[in-house]
């Protein structure tokens, strides 16, 4: 049985980790190596780095961060942030990426998907979906794709748009609802199902996430395959180990958190290199 | 394809879940370079299990080593492409006791033929690549690997009855003799073969080296098999 997914979505900046409501305000959280494999221990089903700072700089911080982590990181690491052509993809994947995201390259060329699909295989293809409600839309009120990191509003249907990336190519959608982002109030659950329903390819839920209960919705009402967390993660009001415990107890069926250090009930240590994963808190 | 992108500079010198060094006596694994692709953390898992890794686009160099290992990354035509022409000679090698593991697109190499495109695999494993009949496809993400009655007693899955491994495919394999089959998993409404032996040969459907740290057990159950 497939296991709904938990993803961990880090902010990187300049080689940091960094969290903050606009750009104004961003707060150093941490080394992303680090807080990788740490929510790799806590049992996150997969990372996923998001560069900041790829509009304005240069990339070769990033892409050593993204060598580093993969030396030591050993589930998927998803990358975004800037990227436009086929070689920007290429060179993420060559430096450890397993799949990269796109967001403002694909409205300006969409055909990256399809090349990038042809060339790398659609499953390293993500179509990033930034998605605002407006009343006003060009084609009335609905939801739509914003890029340049939400300060742009493009003429597409996030529903519409999202079928369209996974017919070019895409192997991923990741669903951020603007209107959610940072609220904490729950996923944008319409929007979730809408695209869920709408395309053939697995659908990450983000924006909005502020307590277990919400992971939950996300996977029953929303209909998402996975759901993405940062901030509650980041201000260290819950742990992975604890929201999945909650999803197991209703009946979520979740990867089990396995291998991980703090299982002091088998007496094993945590170092210990084993043939057979150790169960964990779950 | 628009370029031909270098092979990534692999160190050799730690391994990522410990310090120690890894052993000069290792097991020596040619990682196959199909031209695409993360391979880093699968030369690190191999590493974390004592192997010393080459990477490599070269078959004399890839058969002349302890074992062979042929990473799931990239898209099945730039894997057919590197192995043109080249078939015949790779499965005379894995027919004649060279140890191998394929992993993911890796696994179905091993198979004669692919829905996914034109070319032809190794033609090890007799049998069919075919597209997942699922709706939702690719499958992303974590699945159970459920052995069979071989699989319990297979040397790649000891210690590992448990599983749940990381899956990113569109394709499964299907075996024509189902003999070889040492794993299945559920997808949908449908099972698939997601672990294979033939000999010393194992292809797996799954991504060990995305799989935490039941993934590089399985990794280092193979390591140990071939030093056997």
């Amino acid at each position: 049985m497939l296991r709904p997914r938990v993803i961990v979505c880090l902010d990187v900046r300049d080689g940091r980790v960094v969290k903050g409501t606009n750009f104004v305000e961003l707060r150093d959280v941490g080394d992303p190596v680090e807080l990788a494999r740490r929510y790799e221990s806590e049992g996150a089903d997969e990372i996923v780095f998001l560069d900041i700072s790829a509009s304005h700089e240069g990339r070769g911080t990033l892409l050593d961060t993204v060598r580093r982590t993969a030396e030591v990181l050993f589930i998927p690491l998803t990358v975004g942030g800037g990227v436009r052509t086929e070689h920007d993809m290429n060179a993420l994947l060559r430096a450890g990426a397993d799949k990269v995201s796109v967001n403002s390259g694909a409205v300006r060329d969409p055909e990256v998907l399809t090349r990038g699909a042809r060339l790398f295989g659609s499953q390293c293809v993500v179509a990033s979906i930034d998605a605002k409600w407006s009343d006003e839309g060009p084609r009335g009120p609905g939801w739509y794709h914003h890029t340049h990191g939400g300060r742009k509003r493009t003429d597409l249907e996030a529903v519409a748009w999202a079928r369209e990336c996974a017919r070019r190519g895409a192997g991923e959608i990741l669903l951020t609802s603007m209107d959610r982002d940072g609220v904490r109030t729950g996923y944008d659950l319409e929007l979730t199902s809408a695209v869920a329903e709408a395309v053939d390819v697995p659908v990450i839920a983000s924006g909005g996430a502020g307590e277990a209960s919400h992971l939950r919705d996300g996977f029953t009402r929303g209909r998402a395959d996975a759901v993405l967390l940062a901030g509650i993660l980041h201000d260290e009001l819950t742990t992975v180990t604890a929201l999945k415990k909650a999803l197991t107890d209703w009946e979520i069926p979740v990867r089990p958190v396995r291998g991980v250090t703090e299982a002091p009930e088998t007496g094993r240590g945590a170092g210990e290199r084993s043939g057979s994963p150790r169960e964990g808190t779950d | 394809m628009n370029e031909t992108p270098r092979a990534p500079e692999m160190k050799r010198d730690s391994d990522p879940r410990s310090s120690e060094p890894v052993p000069a006596d290792g097991v020596r694994v040619a990682l196959l370079d199909y031209g695409a692709g993360n391979l880093h953390s699968l030369a690190k898992g191999l590493e974390a299990g004592g192997a010393r890794v080459t990477v490599t686009t070269d078959w004399d160099q890839a058969l002349g080593l302890d074992a062979l290992v042929l990473p799931g990354v990239g898209s099945f035509g730039a894997a057919v492409r590197a192995l043109e022409g080249e078939e015949d000679r790779v499965r005379d090698a894995l027919a004649g006791g060279l140890p191998c593991l394929g992993i993911c697109l890796g696994m179905q190499l091993l198979f004669s033929e692919s829905e996914e495109g034109e070319g032809r695999g190794i033609g090890l494993i007799p049998g069919r690549v075919r597209r997942l009949r699922a709706r939702t496809v690719p499958q992303m993400g974590w699945n159970d690997v459920e052995p069979t009655e071989a699989g319990t007693r297979d040397p790649l899955l000891a210690g590992l009855a448990e599983l749940t491994a990381y899956y990113a495919n569109s394709f499964v394999c299907d075996p024509e003799d189902t003999t070889s089959v040492i794993a299945e998993t559920e997808y949908e409404e449908e099972r698939f073969a997601s672990a294979v032996r033939k000999g010393r040969s194992w292809g797996v459907q799954f991504h060990p080296e995305k799989s935490s740290t039941p993934g590089l057990a399985l990794l280092r159950n193979f390591l140990d098999e071939v030093g056997r």
